[in-house]
């Protein structure tokens, strides 16, 4: 099968690509978690808003899990990356981003911040600074990450 | 004098009659929009919404699959008149799965509930082929065509099988459905054009375009002529 051609404007990194990086080339089947009941309503809580979709798909290896999340920054859906290992931020990365500004959110400056980054509660465990100009976008990646934090522990539970 | 000063003073009188007729009714509907609820009375007749430049629904895409009409605006994916979901890149085509209708972009398949409820979008990482040009089913099996063959999945959609064969039944994109084109038509335009607008747009001229304000400030010099001319040839028959 063909890898999928970088086409789209603002596409960083192709989703096989991102599982291709975090796995080594080893890329374990993928799962999926379905969105029911109080998993539902958690997300609801951590987004703002009802999550636009009844399962996530999601790759998991031993202690390490990646989710592939998009997220509306102001108005247009970014594609984010996340590694979770041992329910600790690995890695964050913009795959995709379609809105018009506020992409600093993708430079490895800001998205080192949220390496180590744990839940407490449903809330992250460290402050995450944000960039001037790029507010909805900071906001849409610590959603993001939130929720991955929150499917992990969910999921490996 | 006095003769030529009645003849422009009938001629202006008979040229601004109709305007002053116009000027007065709609002045009069306008005192009373909320006693008449001309702001809640709404007008969708086709010339009108053209006129204020609300123009006929384009999709992009109209898909049929079960009793469901599938449409794609832009970004914005319909199922029936209802949003589901932002997508940027364009329909393919669509099949119905029984319990799930698949839907495909070139890029990714996005599976839908009977009902319409947005399951999950599946792209090349979860194994779908990429680049798809056309969805269709092959003895419920679904298939989709891509530049580099055919592949052909199970309901799951996680395992695909390169495959050469004849018989599938491809997705075909339709025409829209006229009940649901008024549906969408009514999300996109709202009600139509309020009946206060309009008596609005038609006394100030707004209506006629960008001219109408002077067309109307036109009239409205007449108007003092005819009441100048007025005065004066009744000042001189007390003199």
């Amino acid at each position: 099968m063909s890898s999928i051609t970088v086409s789209a404007r603002g596409v960083y990194q192709t989703d096989e690509d991102f599982l291709s990086e975090v796995f080594a080339d080893s890329v374990p089947k993928s799962q999926v978690v379905w969105l029911k009941g109080e998993l539902r309503q958690s997300l609801s809580d951590i987004l703002g808003h009802d999550y636009n979709g009844l399962r996530i798909r999601y790759w998991r290896d031993q202690n390490k899990s990646v989710w592939i999340l998009e997220e509306i920054g102001k108005e247009q859906p970014i594609t984010f990356g996340v590694v979770i290992s041992k329910q600790k931020v690995e890695a964050v990365k913009v795959l995709a981003f379609r809105e018009s500004r506020g992409d600093e959110i993708r430079h490895p400056a800001f998205t080192q911040q949220f390496e180590q980054v744990t839940l407490d509660g449903n809330k992250l465990d460290r402050q995450i600074d944000g960039i001037s100009g790029a507010t909805l976008s900071v906001w849409a990646m610590t959603s993001v990450v939130r929720m991955a934090l929150y499917l992990d522990k969910f999921t490996s539970s | 004098m006095n003769r030529r000063m009645r003849r422009i003073h009938r001629i202006l009188g008979a040229t601004i009659a109709l305007f002053v007729l116009m000027l007065a009714s709609t002045g009069i509907l306008l005192n009373h929009t909320s006693d008449l609820k001309l702001d809640q009375r709404y007008l969708t007749w086709d010339w009108l919404l053209s006129h204020y430049g609300v123009t006929e629904l384009q999709p992009d895409a109209v898909f049929l699959i079960d009793n469901k009409v599938i449409s794609q605006f832009g970004q914005q994916l319909f199922v029936d008149a209802t949003p589901v979901l932002q997508e940027s890149r364009p329909l393919k085509g669509g099949v119905s799965q029984g319990e799930t209708f698949v839907l495909a972009t070139d890029e990714a398949l996005l599976i839908f509930t009977a009902d319409g409820e947005f399951v999950e979008k599946m792209t090349s990482s979860s194994g779908v082929p990429a680049m798809i040009q056309n969805i269709g089913l092959f003895h419920g099996d679904p298939v989709v065509q891509t530049r580099d063959g055919l592949w052909r999945s199970d309901f799951m959609l996680e395992q695909w099988e390169k495959l050469s064969l004849q018989g599938v039944g491809w997705s075909v994109a339709q025409s829209m459905p006229d009940s649901v084109a008024e549906q969408l038509q009514h999300y996109f335009h709202g009600k139509g054009i309020s009946v206060e607008r309009v008596v609005l747009d038609i006394h100030n001229g707004h209506i006629v375009g960008q001219y109408g304000p002077w067309l109307l400030d036109g009239i409205g010099a007449l108007l003092l002529i005819l009441s100048l001319t007025g005065i004066w040839m009744w000042a001189k028959r007390l003199g």
